[in-house]
């Protein structure tokens, strides 16, 4: 039960999130699983870390590792996945909560969330260009068959 | 060969791939890539946001340059797949230059592209179901679904009304999903207004320019990547903005 509410639920609502965001991205076809499937990932990855920067951190690194892979199996350009899958974790809410806190006139708890919010999206930055560049450092690329 | 020709075909094939979102290094790579294939010995590409530079020298030395301005364009994947698989396909066949235009121009046409219907049901769908992540409930899905579409209908159709100023776009996009939003909490439909309004905004978060700023950075292109960086920055200052004017306005109410 308690896997149930607190994994389960969110990565299927991560998933349903991104079907959305694929009609507005224009994916198609096997693309969209693919997408969908990267977000599920990152959202468990990101729950299990606990929903700090460094959770935010691996869960970049887990997506960006997932859609090079996907990327070199379907001769596709990674950013497709990377884009979508990353999605969910865009602190959204950090800008909110941060804007809501100016409006009120709370300048410490202003503070306080906007460099939660930077420190998250920097996060997610670096996690997925590490994930990328790391990845392709190691393997450049599937041997293609060459035709003549 | 006809060089005038095989600079028309690369910048045209730079153009859709520019125009479908595809990063610096990929537009610059794979015009570089191409024109290689066709034989010529230092292509010139050079690429930012909104314009494309391809300059070639013919073997006869006579220098040649296509200059072409990228307009805003949002990000279409499956217009992107096309063209990057087109581009390997035409480096390795080098077909006759007429066939590859040919197959660069039809690359638009055949392409899917979703009905507005469908792109108003992701928007109704992808916020829908951002709310239980923030913590809302079931009522919260529904208010966030509503707003999300509505947030939807003004990003699709609001560029007639609101003029071409990208900023003020996001900013009235925002105002009226969180007006919408507070207004469904005070009705009593939503739970929560704050995951409502966070919810029905991530349509306008600017998650696809902060990572593609990042990629830019990361393989060297500085120019593109602040200029995207600075293009999330203000995306999401005008979000913050909307949002607060929303919600101020509902107050007052």
């Amino acid at each position: 039960m308690e896997i149930l509410h607190g994994y389960l639920l969110p990565c299927a609502s991560a998933f349903l999130a991104c079907l959305g965001f694929t009609f507005i991205f224009n994916v198609y076809g096997v693309g969209k699983l693919i997408c969908c499937l990267g977000s599920s990932l990152g959202w468990l990855v990101y729950l299990l870390g606990g929903k700090s920067i460094f959770a935010a951190f691996l869960a970049a690194v887990a997506i960006g590792t997932y859609s090079e892979i996907m990327a070199r199996v379907r001769r596709c350009p990674a950013t497709s996945y990377l884009l979508i899958a990353l999605l969910p974790l865009v602190p959204g809410g950090g800008v909110y909560y941060a804007m809501s806190y100016c409006v009120q006139g709370n300048r410490a708890l202003f503070f306080d969330t906007l460099l939660n919010t930077v420190g998250i999206a920097a996060a997610l930055a670096v996690g997925a260009m590490v994930a990328s560049s790391l990845f392709r450092t190691l393997f450049p690329r599937l041997p293609r068959i060459t035709r003549k | 060969m006809d060089y005038d020709k095989l600079l028309e075909l690369s910048t045209e094939l730079g153009y859709k791939l520019m125009s479908s979102g595809a990063e610096i290094y990929r537009v610059e790579e794979s015009i570089y890539r191409l024109l290689r294939a066709y034989g010529l010995e230092e292509p010139q590409v050079f690429a930012i946001p909104n314009a494309l530079i391809v300059s070639v020298t013919t073997p006869q030395g006579h220098p040649i340059t296509r200059m072409r301005r990228i307009p805003g364009h949002g990000t279409d994947i499956e217009l992107l797949e096309r063209c990057n698989a087109l581009c390997r396909r035409l480096c390795v066949q080098t077909p006759p230059l007429e066939e590859a235009q040919a197959q660069v121009d039809g690359l638009s046409g055949r392409t899917h592209v979703y009905r507005a219907s469908q792109i108003l049901l992701g928007h109704a769908i992808g916020t829908a179901f951002f709310a239980p992540l923030f913590g809302g409930g079931l009522r919260d899905v529904l208010c966030a679904s509503l707003c999300g579409l509505t947030v939807g209908v003004c990003v699709l159709y609001g560029k007639k009304f609101m003029g071409s100023n990208a900023f003020f776009r996001t900013a009235i996009c925002s105002a009226v999903g969180s007006l919408l939003a507070l207004i469904l909490v005070r009705l009593g439909v939503g739970a929560d207004v704050d995951v409502v309004t966070i919810s029905a905004l991530m349509a306008l978060v600017p998650g696809v320019a902060l990572t593609n700023a990042m990629r830019e950075i990361m393989a060297g292109d500085m120019i593109s990547g602040l200029s995207r960086t600075a293009e999330a920055l203000l995306t999401g200052t005008a979000i913050a903005l909307g949002a607060g004017a929303g919600l101020a306005i509902g107050r007052i109410l």
